[in-house]
């Protein structure tokens, strides 16, 4: 995947860089804001991760910018901690996602490929894998042609796995999009739900579909 | 009164004002003066030249009637008896011989003159008196002059100048005094406060203007700026509180962060030590991070800067969605939670605030409340507003420490050895607060309950009715 990456701190540039190449990722890096069009608007890139302070230009008015003349680029906006009006204002001015720093590397990992491969907005009425299928309309889940009941907010987790198959969610981007919670609650809330919910959908099978990927999130994959 | 004091107090507003108001006065009075002084003397200069030729006239009758002689006679007549008005007269043959009269000879002048006659020998030169004549010539040549004395006019002229003057200067002087006496009291006034100003900025940060209790506006200014002061200094003693709060409760877990660095460094032997002490040390700065975001988050939510978030929000589905979240953690810590939501509670706000703030108690009673502990979950309806209520059956907190829980860092003794930033109850306060909510504590007996209430709308929705849910 090519990665720009528009940070002025040079050490989070370099850490977060140095990670992506690692994860075979080309990463171009813009050091100010105006660069950073410059180079948005110039080159071809799979995701934009873009700071909101920066020099020059902020983060806000590059990515206004951009998505102004006709960039289209998944943007991944990296704040300082902050409020929920920074959230609110990096949407708006056209990011996709967004990090409050400090943050674990897994975590821009995930986000970063969660973004890259954001699936069209399709009408699918259903979504499966293995031999795992969710049936949109009807609300139903069934594994092996077996039934599963399950609760509402287990439903919409699972969901959300099945949308990103193959892909780690984080503990946080489950908080965000299956309760909008852009906190950290100190009850395992996520680990709780999964665990009752990988006993409904993978106990008494022989392969189980919901993985945990240590020190990084969940991932739910087909198995081999 | 000291002469620094003096010219302060002739710099002042209030004796400027008065200055300007004397000056108006003098203008106005000036004009009065002139009006009536001019009116007044026309109107008299008119009456005796009316007097004087009406007794010419009389007189210009004898002589027609009497002739020269007889004229001369009533003349002489009128000389005697007479004591005012006219009591100066002439006679005067053609030849200027004076045929009767107290004047000396003069050459013949038809109507109104004014005149100091020829001095006698007798008279001194400031005796003489100005005299105001109407003088006629006669069918026969000869000339009659009927006089009067001026200083008549000039005795009122001085009249009215004089009291104009007295009034005057009386008025002039006791406005000077009395701007003087005001710019004096509210120069007292304030000095009190330019000294309490001063006091403040010295450092003093508890000195308050007195208040004098007359209600007027000074009090009243008085009594806002010491409100303001007021703010300020709570907020000024948050900022000390918190600082040193800081100060003090980060010091443990940097400390052990250290800790945890010096592990790896001297007694790690094997990657899974190494890689132990690394993680303790992550763990570490992770909750020092945590604690440094709710510090700021609270900052953020007591300055009131996140209003801009606000929407109408579904509270009930909000409390129910958020009960169901940790219905499973719950479970798996041993506890029971019970939620009971009444449908249709909507509040203008912000909603990830409100759902921390409902997590947060949640927490808050799961986390302090033993196994087999039930911690309940309330929302409903009252009046026009609603009431929210998280409770446990667990120990509670003593009536006495009922204060101080919401404060930052504040834990109970016994909370000391589990984990918690004690931040918790004091960003569910600020958000409280923000949203116009009251909040209290309760004993649960046993337990806690912590209830949230909204009576009305909040200021915000009762002025701005876009923001207002529906």
């Amino acid at each position: 995947m090519k990665i720009l990456l528009v940070e002025d701190d040079k050490q989070t540039a370099d850490y977060i860089a140095k990670g992506l190449r690692e994860h075979s990722h080309v990463v171009d890096h813009a050091d100010n804001g105006r660069d950073g069009l410059y180079l948005a608007t110039g080159e071809k890139y799979d995701v934009l991760i873009v700071d909101r302070m920066l020099p020059i230009m902020d983060g806000l008015s590059l990515v206004k910018a951009a998505r102004a003349s006709g960039v289209r680029t998944p943007v991944l906006f990296l704040t300082a901690i902050g409020g929920v009006d920074d959230r609110v204002a990096g949407l708006e001015a056209g990011g996709d996602d967004y990090l409050v720093k400090p943050f674990a590397f897994a975590e821009l990992l995930a986000r970063v490929g969660a973004l890259a491969r954001r699936p069209p907005i399709t009408a699918a009425t259903s979504l499966s894998v293995g031999d795992l299928e969710m049936d949109l309309l009807a609300r139903t889940l069934t594994r092996a042609g077996k039934r599963i009941e399950l609760l509402a907010q287990e439903f919409k987790i699972l969901e959300y796995l099945l949308r990103h198959a193959g892909e780690v969610v984080t503990r946080t981007m489950l908080l965000e999009k299956v309760w909008d919670f852009h906190f950290d609650p100190k009850t395992n809330i996520v680990e709780t739900h999964i665990s009752r919910l990988r006993s409904k959908i993978d106990k008494g099978f022989d392969k189980p579909l919901l993985h945990t990927v240590r020190g990084a999130g969940y991932v739910i994959r087909a198995p081999d | 009164m000291s002469s620094e004091r003096l010219i302060r107090l002739l710099r002042s507003a209030s004796f400027r004002l008065t200055l300007i108001y004397a000056a108006l006065f003098v203008v106005s009075a000036g004009a009065l003066f002139a009006t009536v002084y001019w009116t007044a003397t026309a109107a008299m200069q008119n009456d005796m030249a009316a007097v004087l030729r009406t007794e010419a006239l009389q007189l210009t009758e004898v002589h027609r009637r009497s002739g020269l002689a007889g004229l001369a006679e009533q003349i002489a007549r009128r000389m005697n008896f007479r004591t005012r008005g006219p009591i100066f007269y002439l006679l005067q043959a053609p030849n200027r011989r004076v045929v009767v009269g107290n004047l000396p000879g003069m050459p013949p002048v038809d109507g109104v003159i004014d005149f100091v006659p020829e001095p006698d020998a007798a008279e001194t030169e400031a005796e003489r008196p100005k005299l105001t004549g109407y003088g006629l010539t006669l069918s026969d040549g000869s000339f009659l002059l009927v006089a009067q004395d001026a200083n008549r006019l000039g005795d009122m002229q001085r009249a009215i100048v004089r009291a104009f003057a007295w009034a005057g200067g009386l008025t002039l002087l006791l406005a000077i005094a009395g701007g003087a006496w005001l710019g004096n009291i509210f120069l007292r006034r304030i000095d009190t406060i330019t000294r309490t100003s001063r006091a403040i900025m010295e450092g003093d940060l508890s000195a308050r203007i007195p208040v004098r209790g007359t209600h007027d506006e000074f009090d009243q200014l008085v009594t806002s700026l010491n409100d303001m002061l007021g703010r300020i200094q709570q907020l000024m003693d948050g900022l000390r509180q918190v600082s040193s709060d800081i100060a003090h409760d980060l010091r443990t877990p940097l400390g052990r962060l250290r800790q945890h660095l010096e592990d790896a460094r001297e007694r790690a032997k094997t990657t899974a030590e190494y890689d132990e002490a690394t993680d303790a040390a992550i763990e570490e700065a992770d909750g020092l991070l945590e604690t440094f975001s709710a510090l700021l988050r609270i900052a953020q939510v007591e300055a009131g800067a996140q209003r801009s978030a606000f929407a109408s929000v579904d509270l009930s589905a909000l409390v129910r969605s958020i009960g169901e979240a940790y219905q499973p953690a719950a479970e798996d810590s041993l506890h029971r939670l019970q939620i009971h939501v009444e449908d249709g509670v909507r509040l203008t706000g912000d909603r990830q605030l409100l759902a921390q703030m409902i997590s947060n108690l949640i927490e808050n009673a799961l986390h302090h409340t033993p196994e087999g502990s039930t911690v309940s979950v309330g929302l409903r309806k009252a009046g026009a507003g609603f009431e929210a209520e998280v409770a446990d059956d667990g120990p509670g907190i003593p009536a006495t420490e009922h204060g101080r829980v919401f404060d930052r860092f504040y834990r109970l003794d016994r909370s000391r050895s589990t984990a918690g930033s004690g931040l918790g109850l004091a960003l569910v306060k600020a958000i409280a607060s923000l949203h116009g909510l009251t909040i209290a504590l309760a004993d649960n007996k046993p337990g806690l309950s912590v209830i949230l209430r909204r009576v009305g709308q909040t200021h915000a929705e009762a002025k701005d009715p876009s923001l207002r849910s529906g």
